[in-house]
C-alpha cells in the first residue's frame, strides 16, 4: 500500500483546480500536498525539493504540463518520479503524446476521488513491478 | 437553499477566479478583433474557456460545461488554422461570454444556471461543423439537417468514453508492458469515464426553427455591458490579498504587542512612584515607537485593502466595442495605469460612474463615422481610460477625441430646462458652464437614446464621486474631444484634515480642499457688488466666514484665511485660527445628519470635533455660490 506521508506536487495554473486536486488527495489519506502554478514553478520545486509524485495539468501558460513531463523525465534526479496527466479532454493524440513522453497514467476531468484513487493505485501496482 | 451544499467555499473560489479570467478573455478578443491571427492570443482565449470550463465541470454546473465546452473547441479550431475568425464569428463568441457571466451571477446566487439559449449553442455547432459560414446574415439560416445533428451527437462525445479504455491499452503497447488491467477494472473506469462525461453524452442538440434565433444572440452580446456592469455589483465579498502584506500586518502587531508590555512595565513603575528622569525617557521612547508602529500598521492594513483598478478597467474595452458597434461607430479604448491601486470598496463603487462615463464618451462624445470623416478626423476614435497616483491621490481620466462640449451651448440647454436663469448663465465662465453638467435633469441629447441618455447620469456620477471624497471636473475643447477627470483619495479610513476653530470651537476640514493658510486683515477685503472678495497673487476669490457658513456670529473679526479648492470654484473660508494639521477616522453622526457635516472624530486630547462637508456645506446655501455669505465690514 501507497505511504500516506508521500509528498506531492499539485500544478495547475487554475488555483481553484488545485485546491479541488489537493481536496480529493486528503480525502483519499494523501496531506503532504504542494502547489505550483505552471510548468516552470513546478519544476523549480521538483529540482530543489523532495517530491514523491506530481499531479500536473496539461494545458498551463509558460510551461505546459506535457513541457513539464518531457523535463522531468529529462532530469537524472527526476526522471523515475510518478507522473499523473491530468486533462478536460481525452483525444487519442493527447493520450499517445502523453505516453510516449512517459506519462504514469492520465485521468479526465471532471473526477472524483475514487477515480483519482483508481488511477493512483494502477500507478503504484506498475511502480512496485 | 442552495444547490451547492459543502461546495460553497469552493464555489466562491471559484467564481472570483473565473471571473477575472473571463474578463481577461473579454478584452483578449477585443484585441482579437484587431488581431486576427495571433497565435498567443488564440492559445490564451482556448485556455480561458478550457480552464473555466475544467472547474465547472467539477462544481457539476452542467450548463456552464455545456457552453465552454464549444467555445473551447471553436477556439481550438481557430488556433490550428481550421477555420478563420470573421466578424458575425466573433458576435457569437462575444454573444457566449456574455452568457457565461450571466451564468456567474445565478452561481453568485447560488443557484444552478439556466441552460444556454439554445439558438446560441446550436449556431457554435453550426459553425463547428462547418454548417454556417459564421456570417449571420439574416438570410443564412443554418440549414436543419437532422440527421447530421445526430451524427455529431455521436462524435463529439466519444473521446470521452472511448478514450479511456484506449489509454490503458496504448500505454501497454508504448511502454512494452503487459496489459495488467483486469476486465474488472475496465468496467469501473468505463462507467466513472461516463460519470464524469454526462454533459458531452446528454443534451440533445435540436436546430434553430428559423432566422429569427440569430437576432436573439446578436441582442444578448449588446446587453453584455449592461450584464458586466450589473455583475461586478452583485459579488465581491471575499479580498484575496498577497501573503507578504498579510504578513507584515502580523509582525506589525506582533511589535505593538511587545511595546504596549513595555509601557504597562513603566506604568507600573510609575504608579509605584518610581518617576526619575529615567523612567521618564523610557516612556517617552516607549510611546515614540508606538506612534511609529501604530502609523506602520494603519498603513499596511490599509494595503491589505489596496487593489490594482485594472480588475475595474477590463471590464470596458468589451463595453465600448459593443456600444460602438451597436451605434456604427469605430472606437477603440486603450487603458493605461492599470496597476494603480486603490482601496477595494472604491473601486467598487468606481464602477458605476466609470461605466457611465465610459458610454458617454462612446455614445455622446464621440461623432458618427460619417461625422468624422467630413471634419478631417480618423474614422477610428480613441477614447483613453488612464489611472495615475499622484502623491495621496489617484486620478483618473476618461479623454475622447470626439466633438467636445460648447459652453454656450450647455448654458443654453440649461436654461431651456428650467435649471438656470439666464442673468445666472452670464455671470459663468467657461468652465462653471462645463459644470452644468452635473445637475440633476440635465442631458445634452435632444432625443434620449436607449444607451446613455436617460437624464439621470452626470449628477448621479457626480454624487458617488464626492460620496468617496473625490471630485470630478472636465476639460472640453469644442471639436477635439472632451476629457473627465476624477480625483481620489488613496484610501477612506484615514481623512487628513486641518483642523480650525471657530468661536473657540474646533472643525475639522478635508486637507484635499487645502490649497494654503493665509493671514487675513480687514483691509485685505474688498466689496465687490456687494460681496466679500480679496485677491490672491492676481486671483480674485470671495471671502465666506466659517461662522456664517454654520450659522452662527462671530463677534471677532477673522484672522485667517483657507484657501479652498473645490470641483468647481475657489473661495477663502475665513476663520479665526487654526490648530494643525491630524489624519483622522471619521464616525459617522447615528440618527442625524445635520447639513454640511460628514462626521466626527476625536482629538487627541479626547474632545470631540466635527468633520467638515464643504461641498454639502456650499450646496447647502444654493446653488448661486456668487451671493454675498457675510457682510465683512
Amino acid at each position: 500500500m501507497a505511504d500516506k506521508n508521500m509528498k506531492f506536487l499539485v500544478v495547475d495554473d487554475f488555483s481553484t483546480m488545485r485546491r479541488i486536486v489537493r481536496n480529493l488527495l486528503k480525502e483519499l489519506g494523501f496531506t503532504n500536498v504542494d502547489e505550483a502554478e505552471d510548468g516552470q514553478i513546478g519544476l523549480h520545486k521538483l529540482q530543489n525539493g523532495q517530491f514523491d509524485f506530481i499531479v500536473s495539468d496539461w494545458n498551463m501558460p509558460n510551461m505546459t504540463g506535457i513541457e513539464l513531463l518531457k523535463a522531468v523525465r529529462a532530469d537524472p534526479n527526476l526522471k523515475s518520479l510518478p507522473f499523473l496527466m491530468i486533462t478536460a479532454e481525452a483525444k487519442k493524440e493527447n493520450i499517445i503524446e502523453a505516453a510516449t513522453a512517459g506519462a504514469s497514467g492520465y485521468i479526465v476531468k471532471p473526477f472524483t476521488a475514487a477515480t483519482l484513487d483508481e488511477k493512483l493505485n494502477k500507478i503504484f501496482q506498475n511502480l512496485g513491478k | 437553499m442552495s444547490e451547492f451544499g459543502g461546495m460553497e467555499e469552493l464555489l466562491q473560489d471559484f467564481l472570483t477566479e473565473s471571473s477575472d479570467m473571463l474578463s481577461d478573455v473579454d478584452n483578449k478578443l477585443v484585441e482579437l478583433e484587431k488581431r486576427p491571427d495571433d497565435k498567443t492570443l488564440l492559445n490564451d482565449i482556448f485556455r480561458g474557456f478550457h480552464t473555466i470550463k475544467g472547474g465547472a465541470g467539477f462544481l457539476n454546473v452542467d450548463a456552464l460545461v455545456t457552453l465552454c465546452h464549444r467555445t473551447e473547441n471553436l477556439f481550438d479550431k481557430l488556433r490550428n488554422g481550421e477555420m478563420k475568425l470573421s466578424a458575425g464569428l466573433l458576435d457569437y463568441i462575444l454573444a457566449s461570454t456574455g452568457v457565461v457571466r450571466e451564468m456567474f451571477g445565478e452561481l453568485a446566487q447560488k443557484r444552478q444556471p439556466h441552460s444556454a439559449p439554445q439558438a446560441l449553442l446550436d449556431s457554435l455547432d453550426a459553425v463547428l461543423e462547418g454548417r454556417l459560414d459564421a456570417n449571420p446574415a439574416p438570410a443564412a439560416p443554418a440549414a436543419p439537417a437532422k440527421e447530421e445533428v445526430k451524427a455529431e451527437q455521436v462524435s463529439t462525445p466519444p473521446a470521452a468514453v472511448d478514450g479511456e479504455p484506449d489509454w490503458n491499452k496504448l500505454y501497454h503497447g508504448l511502454l512494452g508492458t503487459e496489459p495488467a488491467a483486469p476486465a474488472k477494472t475496465e468496467t469501473v473506469q468505463a462507467k466513472a469515464a461516463l460519470e464524469v462525461a454526462p454533459v458531452k453524452a446528454s443534451e440533445p442538440v435540436a436546430l434553430a426553427p428559423s432566422s429569427g434565433a440569430f437576432a436573439n444572440t446578436g441582442v444578448s452580446s449588446m446587453n453584455s455591458g449592461q450584464q458586466i456592469a450589473q455583475q461586478l455589483t452583485t459579488q465581491e465579498t471575499t479580498i484575496r490579498i498577497d501573503t507578504n502584506r498579510l504578513d507584515q500586518v502580523l509582525n506589525l502587531s506582533g511589535e505593538i504587542g511587545l511595546t504596549k508590555n513595555r509601557l504597562t512595565t513603566l506604568r507600573t513603575d510609575i504608579l509605584q512612584g518610581r518617576s526619575d528622569a529615567h523612567t521618564l525617557r523610557a516612556l517617552d521612547e516607549a510611546i515614540g515607537q508606538l506612534d511609529l508602529l501604530v502609523s506602520d500598521l494603519q498603513n499596511a492594513v490599509m494595503k491589505t485593502r489596496m487593489q490594482p483598478i485594472g480588475r475595474l478597467f477590463q471590464k470596458y474595452p468589451r463595453l465600448a466595442r459593443d456600444l460602438a458597434r451597436q451605434l456604427g461607430k469605430d472606437v477603440e479604448l486603450v487603458i493605461t495605469g492599470e496597476e494603480t491601486e486603490l482601496d477595494k470598496t472604491m473601486i467598487e463603487d468606481l464602477n458605476d460612474p466609470l461605466v457611465h462615463l465610459v458610454r458617454n464618451a462612446v455614445d455622446h462624445g464621440i461623432e458618427t463615422k460619417e461625422e468624422r470623416l467630413a471634419i478631417g478626423k480618423s474614422e477610428k476614435s480613441l477614447v483613453q481610460l488612464a489611472a495615475t497616483q499622484v502623491g495621496d491621490h489617484i486620478l483618473i481620466e476618461i479623454t475622447d477625441d470626439g466633438k467636445g462640449m460648447k459652453p454656450e451651448m450647455i448654458r443654453q440647454k440649461a436654461i431651456e430646462k428650467g435649471l438656470l436663469k439666464v442673468e445666472d448663465a452670464n455671470n459663468l465662465d467657461d468652465k462653471q458652464s462645463l459644470q452644468l453638467i452635473f445637475l440633476p435633469g440635465f442631458s445634452t441629447k435632444d432625443q434620449i437614446s436607449s444607451v446613455s441618455g436617460r437624464g439621470v447620469g452626470m449628477d448621479v456620477v457626480k454624487t458617488n464621486i464626492q460620496k468617496m471624497n473625490g471630485r470630478i471636473d472636465i476639460q472640453s475643447i469644442p471639436g477635439e474631444g472632451s476629457r473627465f477627470t476624477i480625483s481620489l483619495p488613496l484610501t477612506l479610513a484615514i481623512l487628513p484634515v486641518l483642523v480650525v476653530k471657530v468661536c473657540d470651537q474646533p472643525f475639522a476640514v478635508p486637507l484635499a480642499m487645502v490649497r494654503e493658510i493665509i493671514p487675513l486683515s480687514k483691509n485685505d477685503i474688498q466689496q465687490v457688488s456687494g460681496k466679500a472678495t480679496m485677491v490672491v497673487r492676481d486671483e480674485i476669490l470671495s471671502v465666506r466666514s466659517l461662522a456664517s457658513l454654520i450659522g452662527w456670529h462671530d463677534n471677532k473679526p477673522p484672522s485667517f484665511g483657507v484657501l479652498m479648492q473645490s470641483a468647481e470654484s475657489s473661495f477663502v473660508l475665513a476663520i479665526d485660527t487654526f490648530v494643525g494639521r491630524d489624519d483622522v477616522v471619521i464616525k459617522p453622526l447615528q440618527n442625524i445628519k445635520p447639513k454640511g457635516i460628514a462626521g466626527a472624530t476625536l482629538s487627541g486630547d479626547g474632545s470631540v470635533v466635527l468633520v467638515l462637508d464643504m461641498e454639502d456645506l456650499l450646496a447647502a446655501l444654493g446653488t448661486d455660490q456668487a451671493s454675498p455669505l457675510f457682510d465683512f465690514a
